[in-house]
Formats: C-alpha cells, sequence, structure tokens
C-alpha cells in the first residue's frame, strides 16, 4: 500500500511519548474531499498542517455519494454559478486527476414522464455557462447505451465524468505528505482551545485508545461537512447545517458505461453512474437529525428501483450489491451571520466575525467542487499568515502515473486485468512494494478476495499500513469486500491474514470478524431479496453456523 | 410413462435422507438433483440443537430439543421420530464404512477454523476431540498456501477459550507444493492426500514438524472418500491423533457425506437424476400428479404416487424472496412474511436472536404436509422437508442438519 496518509509521526507512538504535546499552524477537521484538498493546498504553499478525521479517510459522504464529477448541468438551471464552479473544476480534476477519474462522458436522457417544456430551458442555461451539451438522436443513444429504455424521448452528451472517492482523497493525502503534511485518523476533536479570543490549539481523543492530547496551531478549518455545526458548538459558536441523507443502490453490472441523468429539475433517483464494473444509482433525500445517520431502509431502497425504471427498465433483474446511504451537508445561513464567503456553491465562514479569531467553517458545496472550495479557504488563511505564494493544486497532479517498467514487472505476478487495478489502487510505491511481497512468497499473488481481484500480498501491505485499525480500513484502501459477496469469503482470510502477519490491532480477531461482517450488513440488509437473500444465507451459514463467531468464546461442555 | 412411488425434489442432506428412508420401507425412488444443497458448505458435520433463543447454549442436543418453539419443525416431527432418523443415519454410515460418532445426550463441542468452538451433536471420527481434550500440547499445522486456513488464529483464539488455555499450542506449517501458480484450496490438499504419492510425501515432511504422540489439529483435509484411511495411515506413520476442524467451504466433509449418501442409495436402487431444475407441477384436487422439468434440451415430466419437496430455502431456490414476499416456486405454496420488509431482519448481524428472515418457510402437519394458515393440508400427498420449512434459523440454533436429517426422515415415513 502506498501508505497515503501513514503519519510520521505515528499517533500511537506519539501517544506513548507522554504528554508532549504536537505543534503545527494549521488543524485542518474532516479526512473528506474538502478536508484533503485543504491539506493538499496548505502544503504546497508551504504551511505546516494537520489533518484530523473522526473515522477513517473518506468514511463520511465523499464515499458516500455516486461519484459523479459534475459537468454542472445538473445546476444550470436553478443554480447557474454552481454550474459554471462544476464544469470548471471539471475540466481541472479530469486533468489532474487521471488516476481516479473515469472518462465515461455522460447523457442527459429525457423520458416520456418528464416535462418536454423543461428541455429547452436547460440547453439555454448550459449554453450560458459553458456546459458544452450534444443533442443526439434516441436511435444512437440507444445503440450507445443498450439498456436505455427505449421510451426515452430525447438525449445529450455532457461531458460528464465518474469519480472514485476513495481513491481521490488518498490521492490527494498522497500528494499532500510529499510535502509534509500529516494525517490522524480515528481522532475526534473534542475542545478548540483559545486565549484573548485567538484560537491557540486543539484539544483530541483517540476513539480507538480513548487517549486524549493536545495539538498547539494558530488556526482551525473546520471541513467536517455534516459535522460543521457540531465542531462549531466547541467553540460555542452555531454553524446552521443540516444533514440530508442519500440513499443510493449499487448494482453488480455495468448497467450503462456513461453516466445517465434524467433530463428533469434535480431530484430523487435520477443519476445512474458506472464505475468499474458496478454501477450507481441515487439519491434519495430525507432530513435527518445526526450527521451519522446513515442507515439506508427497504423502502428507500423500492423507492429508487420504482424511479429508476423511467430509464432502464430492466432495473429489478440486475443483481444489487448493497445499499448505501450519506448525508449531504445542506448549510443555511442565519440571517444576522456575517463573514459569508463570495459563492453560492459553498460558504466560508470566517468566525473571527463570531468573535474567536483563527477558526474557520467551511460549508455547503459539492464534493466536485472540492479542489475550488480548499483553494478559496486556503486563500483566506494564507491572508491571516502572511503567505504569499499561489495556488498551484490545479496544475499539478495528484498522483504520478506508474512507469511502463513497473508494469510490466506487475504484470509478471498480477492476473492480467488485476494488474492494471492494482496499479491504479496502490500507485508506484505501493505496487512496488507488493510485488516485493509476492517475489519473497510467491503464495502470496493467491486471490484474497475474488470478486475484486486483490491478491493476498496487496491485503498484507494495507493491513500494515499504520492508518489501518480494523478489516475496514483495509477494504477501503483495497476494495477487499466490495463485490458480489461481500465479505462471504474474504472476511475470514483477512482476519487470518492480518493475525498471521502479527498485526498490533489484529488482537481481538472476534471483534474484527464483528465489525467487517455488520459493516457489509448494514447495506445488505435494506436490499435482501434476491440473490442478495441467497448469498447472505451462505455468509450466515459461514460464519454463524459454521465457524460460530456468533457464540465466540464458549467452553461450554469441553 | 413411467410411475414412481416417491419422487424427491432436491439432492441436499433432507433430500438424500428422505430418499435413503423410502427405500429402506421398499419404495421405488427418484431424486430430482440440482446441486448438493448446503452439504459442501455447512458440511458433514450434523448439528442438532446448539442453542436456545437468547442465544443460551443448549446443555445437551436432546435438552435443546425439549425448549424449541411451537413453529419449529422438530415440534411437528416429534421426539420419537428424530431420534429414530438419527439412529437410522449411524446406521448408515456405519454400513457404509464411515461411522459418525456422537448421540443426542452429549453436546460435542469442536474446533472451528476461527479458533472458537461449536456445539454439535455427530461427527466424522476425523474431529473427534477425545485425545485433544486430553492433550497438555497441541500442535497446530497448516499448509503453505493453502489460503483458507490460518494456524495461528486458531492457536491464539484456543488461548481464550477456558477449558483449552492451560494448553501449550505450537503452529507448525508443512508445504505441500501445490501452488504453482493457482490458487489452493482445503479440496486440492485433500485430493493430494488421496494419493500415494502424496500421502506417502505428507508423511516425509510432517515427520519433520510433528513429534510422535501428538495431537494434530489440521484443516479437514484427510481425503475426499468416505472413509477413514488417510486419517489411519497417517496416525499410524506418525503415531499421532489428527483433529480436523469445522471450516470454511468448500467442505470437504460434507464432501465425503454426499458422496457415502448416493453410494448409499444407488446402491438401494434410488435414480438420481442431476441438474434437474423442477419448474412447475400438475396438481389435481389437493393432489400432485407430476412435476416438470426444464433443461437445455427438452421438458421431462415425473409422475408419482407421492413427492417430497426438499429443494432448500433461500439459498438452495426453494423458496425465493422478493420485497414483503416469499413466493414457494414450485407448487405456489402460501408463505407467511411481514409486508414491511424492514422487519424481515435485526439491526445487527450477530446477536442474541434468531434472524427474522431465517425462519421464514412453509407451515405443515405433523406429517410434514403443506398447511394453510388456518392448518387445512393444502396437498395430500406433498411432504416438506429441509430448510424450506418456517419456523428454525439453522445458523444461530446449530441445527441445519439435524432437522435435515429428521424432517427428511419423517417426510418419507409419513407416505
Amino acid at each position: 500500500m502506498t501508505g497515503p496518509g501513514l503519519c510520521p509521526v505515528s499517533f500511537i507512538s506519539f501517544l506513548k511519548r507522554g504528554i508532549e504535546m504536537q505543534k503545527t499552524t494549521v488543524v485542518v477537521i474532516g479526512g473528506g474531499a474538502t478536508g484533503v484538498g485543504i491539506l493538499r493546498d496548505l502544503c504546497m504553499r508551504g504551511v505546516d498542517a494537520i489533518l484530523l478525521e473522526q473515522q477513517d479517510l473518506a468514511y463520511g459522504t465523499s464515499s458516500r455519494y455516486h461519484g459523479l464529477l459534475h459537468s454542472g448541468g445538473r445546476y444550470a438551471v436553478k443554480d447557474a454559478e454552481a454550474g459554471k464552479e462544476c464544469i470548471e473544476e471539471n475540466t481541472i480534476l479530469r486533468r489532474i486527476g487521471r488516476h481516479c477519474v473515469e472518462q465515461t462522458e455522460g447523457f442527459f436522457a429525457r423520458t416520456h414522464l418528464d416535462d418536454e417544456a423543461f428541455e429547452g430551458k436547460w440547453v439555454e442555461a448550459c449554453a450560458k455557462v459553458g456546459i458544452p451539451t450534444i443533442p443526439i438522436s434516441v436511435e444512437e443513444a440507444l445503440r450507445l447505451e443498450p439498456n436505455l429504455s427505449p421510451k426515452i424521448k430525447s438525449v445529450y452528451r455532457v461531458p460528464d465524468a465518474a469519480i472514485d472517492g476513495f481513491r481521490m482523497v488518498w490521492q490527494n493525502v498522497a500528494s499532500a505528505r510529499k510535502y509534509g503534511g500529516r494525517v490522524l485518523t480515528y481522532t475526534t476533536v473534542i475542545g478548540i482551545e483559545h486565549s484573548n479570543n485567538q484560537v491557540v490549539g486543539i484539544k483530541v481523543r483517540n476513539t480507538l485508545t480513548g487517549e486524549v492530547s493536545n495539538i498547539a496551531c494558530d488556526f482551525i478549518i473546520s471541513a467536517a461537512g455534516s459535522w460543521a455545526g457540531e465542531i462549531a458548538a466547541l467553540a460555542g459558536i452555531s454553524v446552521n447545517v443540516q444533514p440530508d441523507r442519500g440513499t443510493l443502490i449499487a448494482f453488480n453490472h455495468r448497467i450503462t458505461s456513461r453516466i445517465v441523468n434524467r433530463l428533469r429539475p434535480a431530484s430523487d433517483g435520477d443519476i445512474f453512474v458506472p464505475h468499474g464494473s458496478i454501477t450507481i444509482l441515487g439519491t434519495t433525500s430525507a432530513s435527518v437529525n445526526k450527521p451519522d445517520d446513515t442507515v439506508p431502509n427497504a423502502k428507500e431502497v423500492v423507492e429508487l428501483l420504482n424511479i429508476g425504471e423511467a430509464l432502464f427498465e430492466d432495473i429489478r433483474s440486475y443483481r444489487m450489491l448493497r445499499a448505501f446511504a450519506g448525508t449531504r451537508p445542506l448549510y443555511s445561513a442565519d440571517p444576522n451571520a456575517t463573514g459569508r464567503g463570495a459563492s453560492r456553491g459553498f460558504v466560508t465562514l470566517d468566525h473571527a466575525h463570531d468573535g474567536l479569531k483563527g477558526f474557520v467553517s467551511v460549508v455547503g458545496g459539492k464534493f466536485t467542487t472540492y479542489r475550488l472550495m480548499a483553494e478559496k479557504v486556503t486563500d483566506l488563511v494564507c491572508g491571516y499568515l502572511n503567505v504569499k505564494t499561489p495556488c498551484r493544486t490545479a496544475e499539478e497532479n495528484l498522483v504520478e502515473d506508474t512507469s511502463p517498467a513497473l508494469m510490466a514487472k506487475a504484470r509478471l505476478y498480477f492476473p492480467a486485468y488485476g494488474a492494471e487495478l492494482a496499479a491504479s489502487r496502490l500507485g508506484s510505491e505501493g505496487l512496488e512494494k507488493v510485488i516485493a511481497r509476492i517475489q519473497e512468497k510467491p503464495e502470496k499473488r493467491q486471490l484474497l478476495c475474488e470478486c475484486e481481484n486483490v491478491t493476498m500480498a496487496e491485503v498484507e501491505e494495507a493491513a500494515a499500513d499504520s492508518t489501518s485499525y480494523m478489516i475496514s480500513d483495509v477494504r477501503r484502501k483495497t476494495r477487499m469486500g466490495m463485490g458480489t459477496c461481500q465479505g462471504a469469503f474474504c472476511t475470514f482470510r483477512s482476519v487470518g491474514a492480518v493475525d498471521a502477519n502479527g498485526l498490533s490491532w489484529g488482537k481481538d480477531t472476534n471483534v474484527l470478524f464483528k465489525e467487517f461482517l455488520q459493516g457489509r450488513w448494514k447495506g445488505i440488509r435494506p436490499i435482501l431479496w434476491g440473490n442478495v437473500m441467497r448469498e447472505m444465507e451462505l455468509t450466515r451459514g459461514i460464519y454463524e453456523g459454521t465457524l460460530n463467531i456468533n457464540g465466540a468464546i464458549d467452553n461450554e461442555g469441553i | 410413462m413411467r410411475e414412481y412411488d416417491i419422487v424427491v425434489i432436491g439432492g441436499g442432506l433432507a433430500g438424500l435422507m428422505a430418499a435413503a428412508a423410502a427405500t429402506k420401507r421398499g419404495k421405488k425412488v427418484t431424486v430430482l438433483s440440482l446441486g448438493s444443497g448446503t452439504l459442501t458448505i455447512g458440511g458433514g458435520i450434523v448439528d442438532v440443537m446448539g442453542y436456545l433463543e437468547g442465544g443460551i447454549p443448549a446443555a445437551t442436543p436432546s435438552a435443546g430439543l425439549l425448549q424449541v418453539g411451537d413453529k419449529h419443525p422438530y415440534k411437528m416431527i416429534g421426539r420419537p421420530a428424530i431420534e429414530e432418523s438419527i439412529r437410522f443415519f449411524k446406521e448408515i454410515c456405519e454400513q457404509e464404512g464411515y461411522s459418525y460418532i456422537g448421540n443426542l445426550d452429549k453436546m460435542q463441542w469442536i474446533p472451528t477454523a476461527a479458533g472458537t468452538l461449536k456445539p454439535t451433536c455427530l461427527v466424522p471420527k476425523t474431529m473427534d476431540t477425545t485425545e485433544l481434550k486430553k492433550a497438555d500440547k497441541v500442535i497446530v499445522l497448516g499448509f503453505d498456501a493453502l489460503k483458507d486456513f490460518y494456524p495461528s488464529l486458531i492457536a491464539k483464539n484456543f488461548k481464550k477459550i477456558p477449558a483449552f488455555a492451560q494448553k501449550e499450542y505450537e503452529v507448525v506449517m508443512i508445504d505441500p507444493k501445490l501452488s504453482e501458480g493457482r490458487d489452493v484450496t482445503a479440496l486440492d490438499v485433500a485430493r493430494w492426500l488421496d494419493t500415494e504419492d502424496g500421502l506417502a510425501s505428507c508423511i516425509e515432511k510432517m515427520r519433520n514438524v510433528v513429534p510422535s504422540g501428538s495431537v494434530v489439529i489440521i484443516p479437514p483435509v484427510l481425503g475426499t472418500r468416505p472413509n477413514y484411511l488417510v486419517k489411519e495411515k497417517l496416525e499410524q506413520a506418525l503415531g499421532c491423533t489428527f483433529v480436523e476442524t469445522a471450516s470454511v467451504p468448500p467442505s470437504i466433509t460434507g464432501l465425503r457425506l454426499r458422496t457415502m449418501l448416493v453410494r448409499y442409495l444407488k446402491k438401494n436402487g434410488v435414480r438420481i437424476v442431476e441438474q434437474a431444475i423442477v419448474a412447475k407441477s400438475i396438481v389435481e384436487e389437493n393432489n400432485c400428479m407430476a412435476v416438470i422439468t426444464e433443461g437445455v434440451d427438452r421438458e421431462r415430466t415425473y409422475y408419482a404416487k407421492s413427492f417430497i419437496l426438499a429443494n432448500g430455502g433461500f439459498y438452495g431456490g426453494g423458496l425465493l424472496a422478493e420485497p414483503g414476499k416469499v413466493i414457494e416456486p414450485i407448487f405456489n405454496l402460501p408463505v407467511e412474511a411481514p409486508t414491511d420488509h424492514e422487519l424481515w431482519a435485526n439491526y445487527s448481524l450477530f446477536s442474541s436472536e434468531a434472524q427474522p428472515f431465517a425462519k421464514l418457510g412453509l407451515d405443515v402437519d405433523e406429517k410434514m404436509r403443506p398447511v394453510d394458515a388456518d392448518g387445512k393440508v393444502i396437498l395430500n400427498n406433498v411432504f416438506v422437508a429441509g430448510r424450506n420449512l418456517r419456523g428454525y434459523d439453522f445458523s444461530f440454533e446449530k441445527s441445519g442438519n439435524g432437522v435435515a436429517i429428521a424432517s427428511g426422515y419423517q417426510a418419507a415415513m409419513s407416505v
């Protein structure tokens, strides 16, 4: 594993050294797209920074959405400025993020149920903000995407793309690390320290060890998304973020090779996004009380299928993998608040206006414009810090390409299709390390996860990374357990591998089993019918029936 | 038109046991089989009743049987038939030279590949834990390249089990040299030990790491055939005792059991049709006349006096789940299920409660005939056995193969 996010000073060893305090200039809160974008930008401008994430990187909304790099078409009519930002950032990300963006292009398709009058308005609005829309015939659209409903009325091509949220976050961190950036995962903020109305530090707790410590800093940037209200509240400041749960379905088919948007005013269930061998359908919308209310339910899934049927008639015959949900951080300004940023898409709140200097929250916005948000916030903070270095995040690629020589070497050890996947997941450095493991022990080339083509060596490398504390962390880095069987076979192997490697976090294997399988269950439970039900009977048969993970340590009778 | 006495739909443990019991009664039987049910998954271990509601372990399988709920298949089958079925199963095993150990009055706690113990009733001799319990030192032996077995996991977790904590564990590995660029499963190792050369080579490799007198925990690899030759030869050559663990698929112990039962049935004149997809039935006035299979070539119709429906649950395809409803595809028998899909499953995958969806299935009378909500028999000559029955969660209870054997037997006896 590349170990993007590897902290130069590992948090555990830091704690062991006692009460010695870490120091930095800026603390960034939130390991999602915005947070890592800010970390990268600060570090590239030479500002020392630490990023704190309460869970694992990309655990929150940045991985709990459809993975659409918007062309802006979805926003053009209702919010022209957001549409313009999208097309500009879309163009930049295709360039700098080649290893996390799949240039699929997109369709906007109007179905027989959608208002014809909207079509003209939409074309006009897109033209106004510079989003190219190319009309094609329904016949041509059906030739390109044969699964589309033949009942569709009109189709336009737009420069949408698919983006892997996990990878994008990891690659930003990898880039930031090259410039000295540090990341602490499983670290939650419990206090904002200030003196004379100026931030002087932050108090954190390691959620795995429970240990509390302080980090001295001059500036805090909250990019906590749906959690931004909770962070601001620690300083007695009100930031009105309303978490809004969106549920999505992952299908085990590339139903479409292009992104397909429904050509109508943005609503539920009208986006299909292909990612590798799967397709994601989103999204629902429901106001929730807590930012971590990400438990999808069967009703939402059935609704999505009902709506999705208008674009893809056979939707019910496709095998679902799981449902998942994230919370959108919807911001509504307090009419009395001051210090609002310029853009309507997102808002930068300088809490100096609330009486606390050195504290900024960035709220609202979308994944597609994360880099721009980061640039704006970093500009503001650099102004305070008197740093004049300009932003270069739009010019420099997130990660370098893997050399042809290394790829040739990889093909000797990986299955043909697996080599490309592994290279794109791992980056050059990580790929090199995994190859070294296989050279040392050739049997490590065996697939630990057959569904996603992940070798034993890759899982062992990811597990050994200092930011791995549970099997789900390894999953996010490797994609193991994210395919058809949803952990039925790879859970046992990954727990066994972690244990066999003597990793410190592998002490209680029963906890590892339960954590991972429960995580998979969360997404399976709301789609428990058809072949998903079959698979679940198998999974329970193995882990509950045969391995008795549930009964755990019983000594009855023996 | 050939007419059989009994057509059994399903070639898993329930169907094979039903066929065995029917031939014993002198019936002419055909089994329509599509795969081997869960035999190659859960395997050849016969769980009867391990855990009660609330996750409380039953003291003995027998004690567990007394405490099952009203809708449980065991309640319908009744104690005498359960005991007879277990006796009958053990008789077959004995007769075929692959005897099982255990009885209803003793819970056997056997080691699993996750380093836990699981409660069960009957196991093949390769899983006998008598010597393991006595040993002060235990060797856990793994095979290089076998990706489904991690000996250190077992050694470490056994240290946490009170009754096993005092023992000393040593992990040893041997290299079967089977990898050669492909993935290795327990089946590969078992096939290797099936051969004379493989066995001899294995003994040589083991001799270096396993001292005489050792008790050795190994994955289930002691041959694919339903006999104890591999175990006996290894133990004789090395002076050791080998204990197989319960493990992940492919299940070698299940494969042995299936091979043995199929052999027994064929000897007794049972016809087994493989790859038979039963698609529909012909029913006249509460009686099934025939079932029809679909194949690549053509439809085939199987007429019989009676039918045993043992085609599994959701996994086997005997039950199909849709949002808020369950369909039984051959006879369209009613399955009571919550229309609100949220009620099908617990929020926690593992808890002290059974999963509601796992208990969904067909209602039957004491003869295993399908009944409607009022308890009225729907089909007079159809008898249900196995996972398509309502009221038990085989994973949670550890009761899967026990229900299969008892209900298969009862169905055949009721014909």
